[in-house]
């Protein structure tokens, strides 16, 4: 298994065939989140961003992984580097965040990054 | 955060040599940070090592992957399905992360691909330097926040000694005298009484393995201890 370069095209396969390994926990996720946003009170990046609503767990794993579930795998670098801005600069995955209905709202995150690093769609920690 | 620096390739290449698949994991955490073991150093040593197999008419046999913290095993679960394939591994994680790794997959050799340095500072990008040798018993709030464990040769909790000479240290003039700046730090905030103040001996507890649990949840793993 090697990871492309970023310069190849996106590789929708692949994103739909990771997407479909985890189809059952991810559906389930999407489905029952209530957006009560009790997550927020849990995240420290929320509590210390003013409590803008974009960092908000509910908002982070729907606008990113629920993006990609909704549309199938079917999205191009653009919205992989937008979908990276969210998993990486929003969230530190540091695994607090709290669902009262049991969301494990960090797999979810994880499994973004993990479709994002599949098309070598990074974070740049080498950026000045 | 874990500071970290790649292996020579020859010796990454030297130790993988007996090996026909390789997976080469990298770790989304400290070392992707200080650009030593994120997914773009994993990408970088695996072209290295499979153009050096190469060169020696040997076949790619190097994978990639990174998770996104080896230092936790639900990161690690991913793995389960790739590992079967290969016979052994590289760890770019910090040490902690390659034992958990190695701890994991039992059956499958892990071999290290980074020194783990230090726990450290960003000075630059790609210039950091070490701040904490982890003691266990931190005193920078009677030292001005400068440490004496980490910056002073000697390790000393009451000095400076006798070879301090213009704020430099014996060792080279290029180092500054850890207690020569305490001193100072302290003088400027009129804390120099700090100085005076009896410290219990230093027990050095980074010299056995030790396991953190927090106050919030020392009664739910009592039972673990």
């Amino acid at each position: 298994m090697s990871e492309p370069t970023a310069t190849e095209p996106v590789n929708t396969g692949q994103i739909k065939q990771l997407l479909d390994q985890h189809k059952t926990k991810m559906k389930m996720a999407l489905r029952v989140c209530a957006h009560c946003s009790l997550c927020a009170q849990s995240c420290f990046l929320f509590n210390t961003r003013e409590q803008d609503p974009i960092y908000m767990p509910s908002h982070k794993f729907i606008n990113s992984i629920g993006r990609l579930y909704k549309k199938k795998g079917n999205v191009d670098r653009q919205a992989l580097e937008e979908i990276s801005e969210i998993a990486w600069k929003r969230c530190v995955l540091c695994t607090r965040c709290y669902c009262p209905l049991g969301i494990d709202i960090p797999e979810m995150i994880t499994l973004a990054r993990t479709i994002c690093r599949s098309q070598n769609v990074v974070n740049d920690f080498s950026a000045e | 955060m874990v500071k970290a620096k790649r292996k020579p390739l020859e010796e990454l290449k030297a130790v993988t040599q007996p090996y026909q698949r390789i997976l080469n994991v990298g770790c989304g955490g400290c070392v992707s940070v200080c650009l030593a073991g994120g997914q773009k150093e994993v990408l970088v040593l695996n072209n290295e090592l499979n153009l050096a197999f190469k060169n020696e008419n040997q076949p790619n046999r190097v994978d990639a992957y990174t998770v996104e913290r080896q230092c936790n095993a639900r990161h690690l679960r991913e793995l389960e399905r790739i590992v079967k394939d290969h016979d052994c591994m590289l760890s770019m994680a910090c040490g902690a992360g390659a034992q958990l790794l190695a701890e994991t997959f039992p059956d499958t050799p892990v071999l290290p691909a980074v020194n783990t340095e230090s726990i450290g500072i960003d000075r630059e990008v790609g210039i950091y330097e070490e701040k904490c040798r982890a003691c266990g018993e931190c005193v920078l709030g009677y030292t001005g926040g400068v440490c004496p464990v980490t910056r002073c040769a000697k390790g000393l909790f009451n000095g400076p000694c006798g070879g301090v000479q213009d704020g430099k240290c014996e060792i080279s003039m290029d180092i500054p005298c850890a207690w020569y700046d305490i001193h100072g730090r302290l003088k400027n905030q009129n804390r120099l009484d700090n100085i005076k103040q009896l410290q219990m001996v230093m027990e050095w507890k980074n010299q056995t393995q030790r396991t953190t649990i927090q106050e919030a949840y020392a009664q739910r793993y009592a039972s673990s201890k």
